[in-house]
């Protein structure tokens, strides 16, 4: 680790994106650290998680395209089936196969996550707020660890609320998939590098986890996952819309705001956080996610305008 | 873990079943109860198998407990969008201004209400009954990867320690003049200073916590030996075959048609 921290040190500026010394770095880190690099179930484990992203995809489109015509028949058919199976199956697969690939450092920073995301969602519930804030932890570790890291924390996150508070919960685990890796992919582009960029990430992983989420709000909760939600889609049923669209606009109303404030907070934590602290992450060295040199390098000379 | 969890640690015979056993009873339960389209079937499965098992494994009382606390407002919400807002419903019972009270609106929420009881109820027996250890440590012998294990029984454990941290953050916060009343803005915005401090605290930990880790080798051997072996003999691994099975059969006989 040591080592790896020098070498990213003696170069005298770092440009944004992926420059080669960074790659080395990098390395250097995982190859320090961690034997786990060296994985022999790599390709079973790229397998799962590329099956696991197709299933939900699929699932998603065939809950969209399907729907309708088996609603107008006059029952549910499989859609409530496929919501839950298809979902949950890609959840746990995407789960599984990312685990693999996270070092230690990470694997100690999720269940603390996986805790805050508890613990400030049920704050807000009893503090009365009109959103959940349940996925702080989620995002935190997407944008210090990567798409992987972030998936794993959503999906594990509603495993442990499932044991601990109740397992409602348990069948929105995709959601907090979703988030996660969105989360992962909007640091790895940047998105943290400025602080107002952050909620317009937010915004963007809103309306995605809306999406995501309306088949099972529609086919395995009726539109009645809380008491006003359930008004909402009440009031979007009563002016003329199928139940996916009325949870569909009752998501859209609620998420991106959800989603906006989450990433604002979590930008302002690590806005917050001293520079040495948040280096530490490989990832965050790796795709420069703040887009300062925040390690160690004590001047940053006249660094080119990124 | 029992003051976190909701497992109840008695003895009953559906405490002692290995635990990969209820769950795929559980999994099996669920997925035969979304495929059959009846909304008898899965209130007759509730009342069959789940509430027996309730009383079985001694948890009756804590089951009716959460039903009336978690699940209850759901149904009643349920019944008042669906029942009243249907969109596709025909037969009208009643109407009031926009909301009309349908048969079919009526049909629709109890379909989705008996399976969502299924579902809920089914997942409560498992987690009352079943201790979150044992449950990992029998996960991990069927092989569940290790570091699932870890994380999961890890954040089980971090959460008193992490509740009693977010008190005196913000008993301290308070006694600096931190007002957590007044309107939703205003409580709000006691997130933050609670948020921080917290979340530098728990990244410093992280460093402590990997170095122990790997310290001790976390991760280097793929099959770690487990310090609580459950027992998994024949009898449960042949019932957990013939429930996964049957389940299937159940999904196939609903997609070619023949329950309808």
């Amino acid at each position: 680790m040591s080592g790896s921290r020098e070498a990213h040190a003696r170069h005298p500026f770092h440009p944004r994106g992926m420059a080669p010394h960074v790659i080395e770095c990098k390395e250097a880190f995982m190859s320090s650290t961690t034997g786990a690099t060296v994985d022999p179930n790599r390709t079973r484990n790229r397998i799962f998680v590329t099956l696991g992203a197709a299933v939900i995809v699929a699932t998603y489109l065939y809950l969209i395209l399907a729907q309708p015509t088996e609603l107008a028949e006059g029952g549910l058919g499989t859609s409530a089936l496929i919501a839950l199976a298809g979902y949950l199956i890609g959840a746990a697969l995407i789960a599984v196969g990312a685990i693999h690939r996270l070092p230690t450092a990470t694997l100690s920073l999720i269940p603390i996550a996986i805790v805050i995301n508890i613990a400030v969602g049920q704050l807000a519930a009893t503090l009365g707020l009109p959103v959940y804030l349940d996925s702080i932890g989620t995002v935190l570790v997407g944008v210090l660890a990567g798409p992987a890291a972030g998936a794993v924390t959503g999906a594990l996150t509603n495993v442990i609320w499932g044991l601990t508070i109740g397992p409602i919960a348990l069948p929105f685990a995709v959601t907090a998939v979703v988030i996660g890796v969105l989360a992962g992919y909007a640091a790895r582009l940047g998105m943290f590098r400025r602080f107002y960029l952050a909620p317009v990430a937010g915004f963007v992983t809103g309306i995605v986890a809306a999406l995501v989420s309306a088949p099972i709000a529609a086919f395995i909760f009726g539109g009645a996952t809380s008491g006003g939600t359930g008004a909402l889609v009440a009031a979007f049923q009563a002016f003329g819309n199928s139940l996916l669209a009325s949870t569909t606009l009752q998501g859209l109303l609620s998420d991106p705001l959800d989603k906006t404030i989450t990433f604002t907070v979590v930008v302002l934590i690590l806005f917050a956080l001293p520079g040495r602290l948040r280096s530490r992450f490989p990832f965050v060295r790796q795709y420069n996610v703040f887009g300062k040199v925040t390690p160690v390098a004590p001047a940053e000379p006249a660094a080119p305008k990124a | 873990m029992t003051t976190t969890t909701l497992y109840l640690e008695r003895t009953s015979a559906l405490h002692r079943l290995n635990p990969v056993t209820k769950l795929v009873a559980l999994l099996s339960i669920i997925l035969a109860v979304f495929a059959v389209p009846h909304w008898w079937i899965p209130l007759g499965i509730v009342g069959v198998v789940i509430v027996p098992a309730a009383v079985l494994g001694r948890v009756g009382g804590r089951l009716l407990r959460l039903f009336l606390i978690l699940l209850l407002p759901l149904l009643v919400v349920l019944f008042i969008i669906q029942g009243l807002f249907y969109p596709d419903g025909s037969t009208v019972l009643w109407e009031w201004g926009l909301a009309q009270l349908t048969t079919e609106g009526l049909l629709f929420a109890l379909t989705i209400g008996s399976r969502l009881t299924a579902l809920v109820l089914g997942s409560l027996v498992f987690v009352l009954t079943t201790d979150p250890a044992r449950l990992m440590s029998a996960l991990t012998q069927v092989g569940m990867s290790p570091k699932i294990a870890y994380v999961i029984s890890a954040s089980l454990q971090i959460i008193p320690a992490f509740q009693a941290r977010a008190q005196s953050i913000l008993l301290a916060q308070q006694a600096r003049g931190l007002a957590i009343v007044g309107s939703p803005l205003k409580r709000a915005r006691a997130l933050l200073p609670l948020l921080g401090p917290l979340i530098l605290g728990m990244i410093t930990d992280v460093d402590e916590r990997s170095t122990a880790m790997e310290a001790r080798a976390f991760g280097a051997t793929p099959k770690p030996t487990s310090l609580i072996v459950v027992p998994d003999p024949v009898g449960e691994r042949v019932a957990r075959w013939l429930m996964f099975l049957s389940a299937i059969a159940v999904v196939v006989l609903v997609v070619v048609g023949v329950i309808a």
